[in-house]
């Protein structure tokens, strides 16, 4: 399943739909890499950052589309 | 500017490594703790490109560095001179976290199904504690339960020799229970997800999905930089 190419226009200041549009047509096996980079690892923050995009949104999006994903799965064989 | 993607600690030097805008990859050496860092002209937006990128170069440096620890996205700093900084006034939390994921990597494990009833009724405060008192203990309580996770019973047995450290968030979105991150010995993650594999029909109505290795993501200090 390749993901969907979309246009977007150019935004001169992020928003947080940039932030979930990475969530759609995302392959189940991205969603990992996704929890990791977006939701974990050494936070850099504070004064001497000059700016962190807008994430927030990510991790309930995230939640969703694992459930998705465990739907799409199915139930393991005993 | 510069976009660091992880810390490590090593000897190994990488080259012909490209990371965000295809900008060359390069460690910033100082005292124990290194930086692995590059060029940037912008703040790089979480596309689902950068996203990979970043974690493309962070695999590429767990593949050279013993201790790694992935920064999460986005963090753009002025120069150099400025992680320098950061890097003396939290040297020693990052290198004990550096300790804790050496020769290691991350098993993530995701629970789906039905949470468990709480069987336990918390337990009763004594009377002679103070306000202070019973407000740390209800915490204590709280956390206890955020960090539990009475659905995995079944699987201790078959994974406690092979995990080293966890890390859990429990989710209020059902049917996603709870994710759990195992620290596990770098070469042992055929045998986790073997391990889960075997035992997973023991969870009752609970579904287990595992996945990995990962390089260390969950198991950065809690403090941020």
């Amino acid at each position: 399943m390749s993901p969907r190419r979309g246009g977007s226009a150019t935004r001169a200041t992020p928003s947080p739909s940039s932030a979930t549009d990475i969530l759609e047509d995302v392959d189940a096996s991205l969603l990992d890499v996704i929890d990791n980079v977006l939701n974990k690892g050494v936070v850099i923050t504070g004064e001497i950052v000059l700016g962190v995009a807008r994430v927030d949104l990510v991790y309930v999006r995230l939640s969703a589309l694992l459930c998705a994903a465990d739907r799409i799965a199915g139930r393991p064989r005993d | 500017m510069v976009y660091v993607y992880a810390f490590v600690r090593g000897t190994a030097r990488p080259r012909g490594l490209r990371g965000l805008a295809d900008a060359p990859v390069r460690v910033r050496t100082g005292a124990r703790v290194l930086a692995v860092v590059s060029d940037v002209a912008a703040r790089p937006e979480p596309t689902l490109d950068n996203v990979r990128g970043h974690d493309r170069v962070v695999t590429a440096m767990a593949a050279r560095f013993p201790a790694v620890l992935p920064t999460r996205f986005g963090a753009v700093l002025a120069d150099e001179a400025i992680l320098a900084d950061a890097l003396a006034a939290r040297g020693a939390v990052l290198d004990a976290a550096l300790t804790l994921v050496e020769g290691r990597e991350q098993m993530t494990l995701r629970l789906y199904g039905r949470a468990a009833p709480t069987t336990e009724d918390p337990p009763a405060l004594s009377p002679d504690l103070g306000p202070g008192a019973r407000y740390l203990e209800g915490r204590m309580t709280a956390r206890r339960a955020e960090t539990a996770v009475p659905e995995m019973a079944a699987l201790r047995p078959v994974l406690a020799a092979l995990v080293r450290a966890e890390r859990v968030e429990r989710h209020a979105t059902p049917p996603l229970l709870a994710t759990i991150y195992h620290l596990v010995e770098r070469g042992t993650a055929s045998a986790y997800l073997e391990a889960v594999a075997t035992a997973s029909g023991r969870l009752g109505n609970v579904r287990a999905r595992a996945s990995g290795p990962w390089a260390p993501y969950a198991f950065a200090p809690d403090e941020a930089l």
